[in-house]
């Protein structure tokens, strides 16, 4: 009569009640929130949660792919945010078509990153945020937590920065501009409607594409000098290294981390659909290098040639250049991609944000939920956009200071947050068949070592702001990331296991997390992990009194 | 809460609302430490640090799922003096304990059951 299920390899026993093995996805699937059982419904299409048959045809196989797109292509359409747009226009201004290049080094970093929070959202059910706590402790979690919330707040703050520079071009006060924007955001999750909130996401990354219209209006308005122009100038080339580290700085932040995770959870996408939800990271990262490379190339076009290099002030000067040197249209086309990818920003950093609270406290945290049954998870998100858009209207606060300093943090608190991504990839309590493989493990510690070279770099340059980049310092830079590279992969190293049934990889789901057996104690990853937090405490303090300095100084 | 007896309503008698309330009640039995907890309070209020002491599990873990039942409306916080202690939020959850451990095909409720039960899972045992 009844049937129970019980966990592949944990025998049944041999008692007189029959023990039905379901697929382990089916009920023995981590949830922290019911909303996130169930149907699967995206903007372009549903899924049934009994719709378990698998996808033949390339007509069925389509409509899976449009109804799991989504968390992916948000995410990184949110990544041209504000701060995103301003680095890429003042990248396009200051040094030409010449660094489009580093925008393409950056597409393969983020796919990675962002591959690998999926795939945990995905396996798991849990968030980033439950996973740290639940596999590293409380403390650990917890400083995740605070890391994030700190980051979020400010990014926020810039987002909508963005939101009054964008709608001030078409003559709109920020008065209205920032809290008809932050009443948007909130009207779009209190209904408690997935599909709702995801439509209003798609409308807003169509938007974004403008990008496209307005790269071809500066390439048709393009001076006769276009290509010589950049190469004329003689820029310091430590400018050039700052600019690549805001670059990375905004491009891969902690946020979307949590974000995708998450995102992946609350839409309901498992293990079996994992196929799909990276396909869908890779259109979003097609989405970005369109975005990105188009904002880039504008501003490499229409304003690199007029002379323009090193003016670059801040997004709205640069809107009113387009407008000069491309016409009305293209100062237009750009305040409506900086416009866009602003609310897309706001609305995917304030949901890491609440997502993250509900994940860690155990609360409910669900767009699939009303306000009044998720109270703690609307009022975080609702509390984020209004102390933000509250921020953006006092009149006297350094806002371009405040901008330069999230890149800056987000640039600090990176490495941190890939660290704990990279050491989760390779728990087998957590992700079983689907950790990462080793090549994987190979890229991803060159990566980190990459972003932690550039942390310091970045974190030398906010200590002393005329740091010579003489080959001792870029040594020292270089030394660090092979060091860090190179902890990390003797952190990780994976215990050898038994190959996986290729069965087990496509279906397999981590038990209910409080089942899973506690991780191995290892000292040394203990003390790799308190000298990374040293080392970010160290680096903030030095970033808050350069900033507070800054702020004094110009006030 | 009555259930109407069958034939004589229609599925429409639970409303959506209520319906969602009721899974969401349900949800939070759904994982066997939380179960256990709400077991260690049948009989009074207890504080963190006791239900941790009955179950042997780690005090992080036993404060996570009270606040994932404390959120359902299973179970509230009183305070005894200094303490603060953990209660079923009323009979009904008491109510709906015994129900549920007789359909899960158990006898009658004895004292230490659940916490006796996990260690044979842990061992590798059979489940339940």
């Amino acid at each position: 009569m009844r049937a129970r299920a019980t966990r592949p390899g944990h025998g049944a026993g041999s008692d007189e009640v029959t023990a039905v093995t379901f697929g382990p996805a089916a009920d023995r699937r981590n949830a922290a929130d019911r909303a996130h059982r169930g149907d699967l419904e995206g903007a372009l299409g549903v899924i049934s949660a009994f719709d378990t048959g698998p996808r033949r045809g390339a007509g069925r196989r389509l409509a899976a792919l449009t109804a799991v797109l989504g968390p992916g292509l948000v995410v990184m359409a949110a990544d041209n945010d504000a701060g995103g747009i301003s680095t890429y226009a003042q990248a396009g201004q200051d040094y030409g078509v010449r660094i489009a290049w580093l925008v393409a080094l950056l597409v393969p970093v983020l796919f990675v990153c962002q591959e690998m929070a999926a795939r945990l959202g995905a396996v798991t059910g849990a968030g980033h945020a439950r996973l740290i706590t639940a596999r590293f402790g409380r403390r650990w979690g917890g400083f995740a937590l605070a890391d994030l919330l700190a980051l979020n707040l400010l990014t926020l703050v810039t987002e909508f920065v963005g939101v009054s520079l964008s709608l001030g071009y078409f003559g709109i006060s920020r008065l209205v501009s920032v809290p008809v924007a932050a009443a948007f955001l909130i009207a779009v999750t209190v209904p408690g409607s997935f599909r709702g909130w995801e439509r209003a996401m798609y409308v807003l990354i169509a938007a974004s594409l403008a990008a496209v219209p307005l790269a071809a209006i500066a390439w048709a308005h393009r001076g006769p000098a276009a290509a010589g122009a950049a190469t004329a100038t003689a820029t310091a080339h430590g400018g050039a290294v700052l600019l690549a580290v805001a670059l990375v700085g905004t491009t891969v932040a902690p946020w979307q981390l949590f974000f995708q995770q998450s995102n992946v959870v609350d839409k309901r996408i498992t293990t079996r659909f994992l196929g799909y939800e990276r396909a869908d990271t890779a259109l979003g990262t097609v989405l970005f290098a369109v975005g990105a490379l188009g904002v880039l190339l504008a501003c490499a076009f229409a304003l690199g040639p007029a002379g323009l290099h090193g003016a670059f002030t801040d997004a709205a000067t640069t809107a009113r250049g387009l407008r000069t040197q491309a016409g009305g249209a293209a100062g237009a086309l750009f305040a409506i991609v900086l416009g866009a990818g602003s609310v897309l920003g706001a609305s995917a950093v304030t949901l890491a944000t609440s997502y993250a609270v509900g994940d860690y406290f155990g609360l409910r945290h669900s767009l699939h939920r009303r306000w009044r049954e998720a109270r703690t998870f609307h009022r975080t998100y609702a509390a984020c956009v209004l102390a933000a858009a509250a921020v953006v209207l006092i009149p006297q606060v350094p806002l371009g200071l405040l901008t330069t300093a999230v890149q800056a943090l987000a640039g600090i608190l990176l490495p941190s947050a890939t660290v704990f991504l990279l050491l989760l990839c390779n728990d087998r309590e957590v992700l079983g068949p689907l950790v990462n493989p080793r090549w994987l493990n190979v890229l991803a510690a060159t990566v980190i070592g990459a972003l932690l070279g550039l942390s310091a770099l970045l974190t030398a340059t906010t200590i002393v702001p005329r740091l010579p980049l003489t080959p001792a310092v870029t040594g020292l830079e270089v030394a660090i990331a092979v060091l860090a590279a190179g902890a990390t992969l003797i952190a990780i190293r994976a215990r050898p296991a038994p190959a996986p049934a290729p069965a087990d990889r496509r279906t397999w789901t981590m038990p209910p997390i409080e089942s899973l057996r506690p991780p191995a104690r290892s000292p040394w990853r203990t003390l790799g992990l308190v000298v990374l937090r040293c080392y970010l405490l160290a680096a903030i303090i030095a970033l808050a009194v350069r900033a507070i300095q800054l702020a004094l100084g110009a006030g | 809460m009555s259930v109407p007896p069958a034939g004589t309503a229609g599925p429409s008698l639970i409303g959506e609302d209520a319906a969602n309330l009721i899974a969401d009640a349900m949800f939070a039995l759904s994982a066997p430490s939380r179960v256990q907890i709400l077991g260690c309070l049948v009989d009074g209020p207890l504080a963190v640090g006791e239900i941790t002491a009955l179950l042997g599990m780690e005090q992080s873990a036993v404060s996570h799922q009270l606040r994932v039942l404390r959120e359902a409306d299973l179970v509230r916080v009183e305070r005894d003096g200094k303490r603060r202690v953990y209660a079923l939020s009323g009979d009904a959850v008491g109510e709906l304990l015994t129900a549920a451990w007789h359909l899960a095909g158990q006898g009658e409720p004895a004292q230490g059951q659940p916490a006796s039960s996990r260690r044979r899972k842990a061992a590798g045992g059979a489940e339940g």
